[in-house]
């Protein structure tokens, strides 16, 4: 038993795409832009080329934040979401009846339509391949050049994602949507 | 607190946007597979071959399917990562264009046409044709051109072609990427070097993307070195959007800069003393030279568009620094004063001491590895190369692409090249103006091409020998970097697909069929075999004269590692390699120092001075006697210079693509479908051009269509696209016809000093179709 979370050092990010592609690759996602389980929000710098204001721009990791409070898995009229025992909000497959109630409920945008395994699909952290397996990475994670992912269990206070979220401060994204994220970026 | 756009209509905002009208017609193809959770699997530790850095990593294999390739932790050149090229390097293995038996052609050059054939009768029409065509140069082996544009096996092939069958004529990569840099290095320091970025505190970094170009372990540590960094680009790079400061700065004048840079070092004493008396030959004459040629930031500012009081600051602050490092770069050459150029970033360095010490250009300690000696035949009827000829140093390996494709079009060489063996080098795509690359291609008596792929090239050749990826094959023992050195060891993931074969098991093949009847060519042409053979009858004298071409092949790659890692560092070492893919002399001393990241080497045992003798080299008299300047100067051709209308035109990469090679990748491409033209946005506003407007951009030589992306960080008079696409390939169906070639329209111009094609000399105009 753990609670998963994943903490950012966001700034870091030089939106190479590894972690979207380890992704696709180790959990047999679609290809498509609109078929993805994490991806980078592109802020572009602003300002005349002569006088770039590069601090506007930035790059950040998006995915499904892993709520306690999870408003997808309030929205499935199907009790098809739950939250299992690692704390990760997952999905019974064949409960799910693509009437994407969750994917219009998540203020995060992280899910969305699997069209080959036709359920409302998202980041899991690798739940069912590499941890299933034993392994204590996920595929985005270890492949990232910047090294910026931190995943592991938030209830063990020497944890690495403990003892980072401990030194550093951070915050969580859409605060006001009171959905408890799991994710965090370090500031 | 912060507020994040969080919409997955993401891809309707920023350069992710691209996707959105990219030729995406075709389906997407279902590639991936999903890894399973069981533990019935392997894993077998492997190099990447996706670009030219070779990172290690541990591909995982399930049912005998690759499902996974994950970064290898043990190796200190990639520092336990995988980019995204390397991430989809599954795609390649499965590839469904990829090239699956042997093919001859049987249609015209460049239309596709080609039947299937045995890898004998591949092998036949390569002798029949070799045979006439020697025959009808009486045994000149240099009438046989070869080039190679992979890094891995490439001293193997040109032993194969150049020191078994006898050709002069290698040609690889050189003279289209790096040469001039590699040169400056080597003429002023006397060795190549390697930059310490880790070890730096002030990083200066000339056009070089690191950021979007990935170089292991330069770009890694980066991210991980808090160092100031200043990048200097016309175009707002990834790179320099991370930057501390970002300069601005006119295509082809950063040689300007590191003048100035020169100009306050010296003019305020700011250079290293002790080092320069120690270490700087001539810098009497240099000091003189720079001074009285005024290179002030003044003068600078006028050349680059970099503000002066900036470049003052850059240079004072550089200088000041404990551990400064003007990184030489990676990439094309750019301007015709590029080795110019590379030589000033080399005196930069070395006024600032930083040469062979922590955070500078370092000579380190790399392994040796020793040679699998072969007997190497002499053919006395055999022509040395000519494309040397008119240039001052150049390349006496890899020569100099345009000036040997010059020779051979206008027919100046002084004699016909008839035969060309090409292994994965695209050259329909790899250097400026392609139409004659084509004429070249077209003049040949016999086209061979070695690849993974159907490119553009394969489809100008007459036989077509398909070869394995990397992940289907083991190559010799490679030894990696000299700050802290390693071996690594590219091991057989899964057997080769198809038909295909390892480039070894080719030329075996290739040298067996033709070992004899080559043999027999040259008994008729060149008396002292003859001779040799009255003497020692003709069996000894093949044998004891070299002539098997396939000598090198008696032994399986596998037995060839075996007896050489052994031999040279024992049974541990060879262990190591097999089991880790890697060794070096502290691995197991390998510590983690957070968050998946290692310390390789303890700090005390990297190799960042060495004890030797050596003196940088501030004047070289050679440059003097050949008319050009012997000490880096600003000549008046070197201005930049944009004719009212045009643009100046330069080319690179997206991290996504390593240049024509990754484009039908299926994965890649979708992270990246196309490419576009980066025009200033504020000049697009003028011309009515919009995102994803199609515009015409023409050159003197030719011109192309593509997809516009304005945006605000290009500089209003230069506009960029990414090499690599374009193809006219139609067997590479998610290459062919998407995008746009840049060197289909880059003018064909190259320095004299080292034969490099310049790049970024094209003025086009632009306008909307």
């Amino acid at each position: 038993m753990a609670r998963y979370g994943m903490a950012f050092d966001y700034k870091l990010c030089i939106n190479c795409r590894a972690c979207e592609v380890a992704c696709k690759e180790e959990n047999g996602i679609l290809l498509g832009a609109d078929k993805h389980r994490l991806w980078i929000d592109v802020k572009e710098p602003e300002g005349d080329f002569w006088d770039l204001d590069r601090v506007k721009a930035t790059f950040t990791q998006m995915q499904c934040q892993e709520c306690e409070d999870a408003p997808c898995l309030k929205a499935c009229k199907n009790e098809a979401i739950y939250q299992d025992s690692n704390g990760i909000i997952r999905l019974h497959d064949e409960k799910c009846d693509l009437s994407v109630d969750c994917v219009k409920a998540c203020p995060y945008d992280a899910r969305y339509v699997d069209t080959r395994r036709k359920v409302t699909d998202k980041c899991i952290f690798c739940a069912d391949t590499r941890l299933a397996r034993g392994e204590t990475t996920t595929a985005c994670q270890i492949t990232c050049p910047a090294k910026l992912r931190y995943f592991g269990d938030l209830d063990d206070p020497q944890s690495e994602i403990s003892q980072v979220l401990k030194a550093r401060k951070h915050f969580t994204l859409k605060p006001e949507a009171n959905t408890k994220p799991k994710l965090f970026y370090l500031d | 607190m912060k507020k994040i756009e969080t919409s997955r209509r993401k891809f309707l905002q920023g350069t992710v946007s691209l996707c959105v009208y990219a030729t995406s017609a075709l389906a997407a193809p279902i590639v991936t597979t999903k890894t399973s959770a069981t533990s019935k699997f392997t894993t077998t530790p492997y190099l990447c071959n996706m670009c030219r850095n070779k990172c290690a990593g541990f591909a995982r294999v399930e049912n005998g399917e690759v499902t996974k390739l994950d970064p290898n932790p043990w190796f200190p050149k990639s520092r336990n990562m995988l980019c995204p090229k390397g991430n989809a390097g599954i795609q390649a293995l499965y590839d469904k264009d990829r090239l699956k038996y042997p093919l001859i052609r049987i249609g015209k050059r460049g239309d596709g046409k080609y039947k299937r054939a045995t890898w004998d009768e591949a092998y036949g029409y390569i002798q029949d044709a070799l045979v006439k065509i020697l025959d009808a140069q009486k045994d000149n082996r240099s009438t046989i051109a070869y080039c190679n544009g992979e890094g891995f096996n490439k001293d193997e092939y040109i032993q194969f072609f150049g020191s078994k069958l006898g050709s002069a004529n290698f040609l690889d990569e050189g003279s289209i990427c790096l040469n001039t840099k590699l040169g400056a290095l080597q003429l002023t320091l006397g060795d190549i070097g390697e930059p310490d970025v880790a070890g730096s505190d002030y990083l200066i970094i000339s056009g070089a993307n690191r950021y979007e170009s990935l170089i292991t372990p330069d770009s890694i540590d980066m991210l991980h070195t808090k160092q100031n960094v200043v990048v200097l680009d016309p175009r707002c790079t990834v790179t320099a959007l991370k930057a501390d400061t970002y300069l601005p700065i006119n295509p082809g004048t950063d040689l300007a800069f590191c003048l100035s840079m020169l100009y306050v070092a010296i003019k305020e004493e700011l250079y290293d003393k002790t080092y320069v008396k120690n270490h700087v030959k001539d810098f009497g004459k240099l000091k003189t030279h720079i001074l009285s040629s005024n290179y002030t930031p003044q003068w600078a500012e006028q050349k680059t568009r970099i503000p002066a009081a900036k470049i003052e600051a850059v240079a004072r602050a550089f200088f000041k620094a404990q551990r400064p490092l003007y990184y030489l770069g990676r990439r094309s050459v750019w301007a015709e004063n590029d080795f110019q150029l590379r030589r000033a970033m080399v005196l930069v360095n070395a006024l600032a001491g930083s040469i062979n010490r922590k955070g500078g250009i370092v000579f380190g300690k790399p392994i040796k590895l020793p040679k699998e000696e072969v007997v190497e035949p002499y053919y006395a009827n055999a022509e040395d190369r000519f494309d040397l000829e008119g240039i001052v140093y150049g390349s006496r390996k890899g020569g100099s692409w345009l000036n040997f494709r010059e020779k051979v079009i206008e027919g100046s060489a002084p004699y016909p090249v008839k035969a060309m063996f090409i292994r994965k080098h695209n050259l329909m795509q790899n250097m400026p103006n392609i139409a004659k690359t084509r004429k070249m291609l077209e003049m040949m008596d016999l086209v061979v091409m070695l690849d993974t792929m159907p490119t553009d090239t394969a489809m100008m050749a007459d036989v077509i020998l398909p070869e394995c990826t990397y992940l289907e094959r083991e190559d010799m023992v490679v030894s990696f970097n000299r700050l802290e050195p390693s071996l690594a060891l590219r091991n057989k993931v899964v057997d080769p697909l198809y038909e295909s074969r390892s480039m070894q098991e080719i030329l075996k093949g290739l040298g067996r069929k033709l070992s004899v009847p080559l043999f027999e060519v040259s008994l008729r042409y060149d008396e002292e075999l003859q001779e040799s053979v009255k003497e020692l009858g003709r069996h000894k004298a093949f044998e004891e004269g070299g002539y098997d071409l396939a000598e090198l092949y008696r032994n399986d790659i596998a037995a060839r590692n075996r007896n050489l890692i052994t031999k040279a560092f024992g049974k541990a070492v060879y262990r190591s390699l097999r089991e880790k893919g890697v060794w070096y002399p502290y691995l197991a001393e390998h510590t983690t120092v957070g968050n998946h990241l290692y310390r390789y080497y303890p700090e005390e045992k990297k190799h960042y001075s060495v004890k030797r003798d050596y003196s940088v080299k501030c004047y070289l008299k050679k440059l003097e006697k050949h008319g050009f300047d012997p000490m880096p100067a600003w000549q008046k051709g070197y201005d930049f210079i944009v004719p009212k209308g045009t643009f100046r035109m330069i080319t690179g990469r997206y991290v996504t693509s390593t240049q024509s090679a990754t484009t039908n990748n299926s994965m890649l491409r979708d992270m990246q479908h196309t490419n576009h033209l980066w025009i200033n946005n504020k000049v697009a506003q003028k011309l009515q051009i919009k995102e994803g407007d199609e515009v015409e951009v023409a050159s003197s030589i030719s011109k192309v269509v593509i997809k516009a992306h304005p945006t605000n960080r290009i500089a209003p008079d230069v506009i960029w696209f990414s090499h690599g696409y374009g193809g006219s390939s139609e067997a590479m169906h998610q290459a062919f016809g998407n995008g746009a070639c840049d060197n289909a329209i880059i003018e064909d111009r190259f320095e004299k000093i080292y034969g490099c094609a310049a790049m970024h000399h094209t003025n086009v105009t632009i306008r909307r179709v």
